[in-house]
């Protein structure tokens, strides 16, 4: 293990300030789930790292008038408890649900999640398919809103500046009739890194019809994000047997024009696209 | 930087006790239990969150405390194993797995003992699928699991 100073933030205020004088050998720490691995292995060498699970501003789950705000540090068990995430962000419950086991659900947090932004990120692209918001704070820059689909730029790597941080996760509540489904492919059943997730939203208009779709798959690509070309297909369409045959199809290709063809690809292709029908038929049922 | 590198206070509350230690930064929980409290019941096995060996119970919660850093444990209360029950007087989670057989090697059995009483805690009457998932991030590579499992079922029978 290393060596560096610890610093407990008490307020967003002294975090932000702290961070910016501190900024190029800073790393911040909630849960610690991926970090302490990474610290460990000495794959990072932070001369400080700041613990910001003391401060209350970044815990909990609010409901507002169109959206819902997540603190960056709650934990995905808090996310699985919650009744407000169960009411209109129920891909989100069940990305954290396949989570590890009970100890790492009860320290591994949503901001972590994100900011992280692994590729095998289980919560990361359900909140992708909400198409969440994060806002960020630093001293010298205030606060702004950006979108996470625009906030990723490789795995693990943001486009947060050096000095911000990550102090809230904001989702418009979905429109009534919206349904999620979120499934996750592991090796094994617990404890499973994700080989290959999906998230999908779905909503049907009065004459049966496609009126809003959004399709994630993570840890297939090195970013997770939605496959326009599925979605449009689907987009106006009854959902029958051959258009969700052909649109498993288009989702495959999606995905093997952004990883190329690998040693694995004979393997994903099929069961992302079995995948993605048996998911479709669950949410048309 | 140096080796010698400058230790901080750390207080917490351990098994009932109030604790001060003196604790390099770079420390975890897992490290400051063992080697310096000399609780050594909290085991150490992967040192990467995969195998439960060292779950202890911080604020009501199971944790891995080979994940938690020492000083993120400030002001907290921890249970280990070694406040679960004495040899005189056993818990009745450890009555019951000895009875059914639950130990082995017993070198899982700290922490799915903690996972257990983590679960209980919350939900007194675990059906077979909530304990496995209750002690899902636990492994044991002797019993295959059924024996724990009948264990926890039963244990207030």
């Amino acid at each position: 293990m290393l060596h560096f100073q610890f610093f407990n933030a008490r307020s967003i205020e002294e975090a932000i300030n702290f961070l910016a004088e501190e900024v190029e050998q800073c790393r911040i720490i909630a849960g610690g789930t991926d970090l302490i691995p990474a610290l460990r292995k000495e794959d990072i060498h932070p001369d400080f790292v700041m613990n910001i699970l003391e401060i209350d501003q970044l815990k909990g789950i609010t409901e507002m008038d169109h959206a819902v705000r997540i603190g960056p540090t709650t934990t995905f068990t808090e996310m699985i408890e919650s009744d407000i995430l169960f009411r209109f962000f129920p891909s989100i419950v069940q990305a954290a649900s396949s989570v590890g086991g009970p100890q790492v659900r009860n320290r591994g947090t949503i901001g972590g999640n994100i900011a992280n932004a692994s590729p095998a990120a289980d919560v990361l692209p359900a909140v992708l398919a909400y198409d969440g918001e994060l806002e960020l704070q630093s001293k010298v820059s205030g606060k702004r809103i950006v979108r996470l689909s625009e906030a990723i730029e490789g795995p693990y790597k943001t486009r947060f500046l050096p000095d911000e941080m990550l102090t809230g996760i904001i989702m418009k509540k979905p429109e009534p009739g919206t349904r999620g489904l979120f499934e996750k492919l592991g090796r094994r059943n617990a404890m499973a890194r994700a080989r290959m997730n999906l998230t999908i939203l779905l909503r049907l208009n009065e004459k049966e019809e496609v009126s809003e779709v959004r399709i994630v798959p993570g840890a297939v690509m090195p970013v997770a994000r939605r496959v326009r070309g599925t979605e449009e297909m689907l987009l106006g369409k009854k959902s029958e047997p051959s258009l969700i045959e052909a649109a498993s199809e288009v989702l495959a290709k999606e995905m093997v024009e952004v990883t190329g063809i690998r040693w694995s690809t004979e393997y994903k292709v099929p069961v992302l696209k079995n995948m993605f029908k048996r998911m479709m038929w669950q949410l048309l049922r | 930087m140096s080796n010698e590198q400058e230790k901080v206070l750390l207080r917490m509350k351990v098994n009932g006790k109030p604790v001060e230690v003196m604790v390099k930064p770079a420390w975890t929980l897992l490290r400051v239990l063992r080697e310096e409290l000399r609780l050594t019941g909290t085991k150490k096995g992967c040192e990467q969150g995969d195998c439960g060996a060292c779950t202890v119970i911080m604020d009501g919660k199971a944790v891995n405390a080979c994940l938690v850093l020492a000083l993120q444990a400030e002001s907290k209360e921890i249970e280990t194993i070694e406040g679960l029950g004495t040899a005189e007087n056993l818990h009745p989670l450890q009555r019951s797995f000895i009875q059914h057989g639950a130990v082995q090697c017993g070198f899982c059995t700290p922490g799915m003992l903690m996972s257990a009483k983590a679960l209980l805690e919350r939900n007194p009457r675990p059906t077979i699928e909530e304990i496995k998932r209750g002690i899902s991030g636990n492994l044991c590579r002797c019993t295959g699991y059924t024996k724990i499992i009948k264990a926890i079922q039963n244990v207030h029978k």
